[in-house]
């Protein structure tokens, strides 16, 4: 995966940028397959999945398993295959936070962007056990 | 789109490898029983739906201010170990 470090004048915190493909999209926006994921330490654990080539569009994403430890996405044998993974450790899990106003946000189980660590690329994946799941399960806010 | 008509009991069978049988209709449920291989993913069409209206909802077109999650008091130490060192590469 393409990375880089920037860090902006006015904070002093390092901002990871990493190129990430999405060869099909995201479900319901399949033309978008260029996308960033920023991640800047201030708005940890959250991080941008943004559009390359639209910088005003853009995803708010986390990895699903800090907010839910039990987490167990069962991923489709097709979609480990397409993305190339031959380990669970070379997965990266990108769960699409929904902000409803500013004092409540969810997080989508049901569907999470797989990205492969190596190449960069990823998937939103429908899981096999997607039923378990909500696509609006509450995040803790403080 | 074809339009076939089937019986209770009844089969059709897709590119020779994906069956879907008429198991039983009951008023106006049909169940389908469905077989293909591990590499055919099958979901009902709400799955795909529900999902892309909730990254429609969730997409931004302003960078809003990121809400604070109290991470510390949920995030358990199974949690802690396992996707957190690899997670700092992405």
């Amino acid at each position: 995966m393409k990375c880089m470090n920037t860090i902006e004048t006015e904070a002093p915190a390092q901002t990871l940028t990493c190129e990430v493909r999405l060869p099909m999209g995201i479900l319901g926006f399949e033309q978008m397959k260029h996308y960033l994921l920023i991640a800047n330490p201030e708005e940890a654990p959250f991080r941008w999945l943004q559009v390359k080539d639209n910088p005003s569009l853009a995803f708010v994403v986390i990895d699903p398993f800090l907010v839910v430890p039990d987490y167990h996405p069962d991923i489709p044998q097709s979609d480990v295959e397409f993305l190339g993974l031959d380990k669970p450790e070379e997965a990266a899990l990108l769960n699409i936070v929904t902000l409803h106003g500013s004092n409540r946000a969810t997080i989508n189980l049901k569907g999470p962007v797989v990205v492969n660590r190596n190449t960069g690329v990823g998937k939103q994946v429908i899981l096999a056990n997607a039923a378990e799941y909500s696509v609006q399960h509450p995040l803790p806010l403080s | 789109m074809l339009i076939l008509s089937r019986k209770s009991g009844e089969s059709i069978v897709i590119d020779g490898r994906i069956h879907l049988k008429i198991v039983r209709v009951e008023g106006d449920v049909v169940k389908v029983g469905i077989e293909a291989p591990s590499d055919v993913p099958v979901h009902r069409q709400e799955v795909y739906d529900e999902i892309q209206r909730n990254n429609k909802q969730a997409l931004t077109t302003q960078k809003a201010p990121l809400p604070r999650i109290p991470l510390a008091k949920i995030k358990s130490p199974a949690a802690a170990a396992a996707p957190a060192a690899p997670s700092k590469s992405l």
